[in-house]
């Protein structure tokens, strides 16, 4: 189990060092998706199952609509993939900054292994379950909030992209 | 726009603020901060030219950068702590870590780049809203969270900004840019005095934002943007280049006007708390400041610029524009001195 979840967590590193080495968008867009499953495999085994379908499905789910954009957007003929020169010493740099960093945070016992559920599997409440059922009870005002700032960036995404041949990213 | 979208988009401004005043756990305050950004983005975009677009997207990556840092750092103190409110902030490396991204979200020196390069892009009543209402969420949040800061780290960045806001004017013949400067060098003053007298930062924020605002509506009515366009306005509008004269000394703050009432009680607290040094920084860079109002207020009403029309008065029909807003900000930048013991009473 440690095992698996240092993999997990060197993976999700991994995944940032992928986006942060700016490659053309299609690659940093898939290593986005690389950091949303391996943050939601860490979420299981720290016993968030349901948080993390939720969060999977979802964040997929909004990563699929960048990726399309993305991809529209920035048309490139040559997309830069992580191989190339310039993104690969970006690549090798900020894999030598977090290795130094992990030497010297990574000491002693980690405590790697905690489940949020204090008991297990013989829990009555799972707590990810549970924070589900007080977001809809005693959160619900946050709840119409959230909704009304999805609502928000809905209209927001349309007025800034909206029109043919003014788009506002296109006009940079 | 249509203007059942600018409804929501104005709406969604207000409910922001609202949300950050009203919070006292940080995930609904970084919330507000966040619909306020959001909401003001279309706002700044709706021109879709080139120089808007880049101003839009600068401001949305740093804004985004600062929430995000919000966000890091609340947790992390939740973390630490196991408590999630805005008030306290135990321990140096968080009260510091939300102090930087709340000093980036305002724009303070040495995180005041971005200001003027946003402003400049945009048009006067957008900067208006800019300067004026995105400033109340992020100072409400540092009012209560600068308690536990250490003072270091606040008199540095009060004194760096008024510096630094007075000297990068000083170049500037852009008139948003020298607004931008000037709003940094403001929120300088605000910070030097806010652990001693968070009161005086509300009076200091309170009359900075009157005055901006009939700043920003005169150049609006005069439509100028360059100090070229202002040395033109005497004989267009003579009786609005007067007052805007007055409203520039104002914001530099001289006496009579409501720009002294504020530097003068925050440079009276500095000494009171024995602070002679910091007073005499503070009152020796606003002298940088009112240099560039002073030029401003040379080439309006002191000069007479070479132009095309050398005869002095022009024809001059009503204008069209709504003078109300401009009038109450240019009375209330004015006249509010005598009143400054009222003023005080309404912080206190």
């Amino acid at each position: 189990m440690a095992f698996y979840l240092s993999f997990l967590m060197a993976a999700l590193v991994g995944g940032m060092i992928a986006i942060a080495s700016n490659p053309a968008p299609y690659f940093a867009a898939f290593g986005l998706v690389v950091v949303a499953g391996v943050g939601c495999g860490i979420l299981v085994s720290y016993g968030g199952s349901f948080l993390s379908l939720i969060l999977f499905l979802i964040y997929l789910g909004g990563m699929l609509v960048v990726f399309a954009y993305s991809a529209a957007l920035a048309a490139e003929p040559f997309p830069e993939a992580w191989g190339d020169r310039v993104v690969f010493w970006r690549v090798m740099v900020y894999g030598l900054v977090v290795i130094v960093a992990a030497g010297f945070l990574l000491t002693g016992d980690t405590g790697l292994l905690m489940s949020v559920d204090a008991f297990k599997e013989f829990s009555v409440i799972r707590a990810d379950v549970s924070g589900v059922a007080m977001m809809y009870s005693s959160g619900g005002k946050m709840l119409v909030i959230c909704a009304w700032v999805l609502l928000l960036t809905l209209f927001v995404v349309l007025e800034v992209t909206r029109g043919l041949s003014y788009g506002v990213l296109r006009a940079i | 726009m249509n203007p059942y979208v600018l409804m929501i988009l104005m709406s969604s401004l207000g409910l922001g603020t609202t949300l950050t005043f009203s919070s006292s756990h940080w995930i609904l305050a970084w919330m507000g901060l966040e619909i306020n950004t959001l909401a003001i983005v279309p706002l700044m975009a709706q021109q879709h030219h080139p120089r808007a677009v880049e101003a839009t997207t600068k401001y949305f990556l740093i804004q985004a950068a600062a929430a995000a840092m919000i966000l890091f750092t609340s947790t992390t103190n939740a973390w630490i702590s196991g408590q999630w409110d805005v008030t306290g902030m135990p321990g140096p490396a968080t009260s510091t870590a939300m102090m930087f991204a709340l000093a980036l979200k305002i724009g303070l020196a040495p995180m005041h780049f971005w200001l003027p390069e946003v402003l400049q892009g945009l048009d006067l009543l957008t900067g208006l809203i800019l300067s004026t209402w995105q400033k109340l969420a992020p100072m409400a949040l540092i009012i209560q969270t600068t308690q536990t800061t250490d003072p270091l780290i606040l008199t540095s960045l009060g004194i760096a900004s008024s510096l630094i806001g007075g000297w990068s004017g000083l170049n500037q013949t852009q008139l948003r840019k020298i607004l931008a400067y000037s709003s940094i060098a403001h929120m300088g003053w605000m910070i030097i005095v806010i652990q001693y007298a968070p009161q005086l930062t509300l009076i200091a924020l309170g009359t900075y934002i009157f005055m901006t605002s009939a700043a920003f509506l005169t150049l609006k009515v005069l439509s100028a943007t360059k100090i070229n366009t202002l040395t033109t306005t005497w004989p267009k509008s003579p009786i609005l280049a007067a007052i805007a004269t007055l409203v520039m000394l104002s914001l530099g703050g001289l006496p009579p006007l409501t720009g002294f009432m504020p530097k003068w009680l925050i440079l009276q607290e500095l000494t009171k708390q024995d602070l002679p040094a910091t007073a005499t920084i503070m009152a020796l860079t606003a002298l940088l400041s009112l240099f560039f109002y002073l030029r401003l207020c040379h080439a309006m009403t002191l000069t007479t610029s070479p132009n095309t029309i050398n005869s002095a008065p022009h024809w001059r029909v009503q204008t069209t524009q709504n003078s109300l807003p401009l009038t109450i900000s240019v009375t209330v930048t004015m006249g509010l001195l005598p009143l400054t013991p009222a003023i005080l009473m309404l912080t206190t």
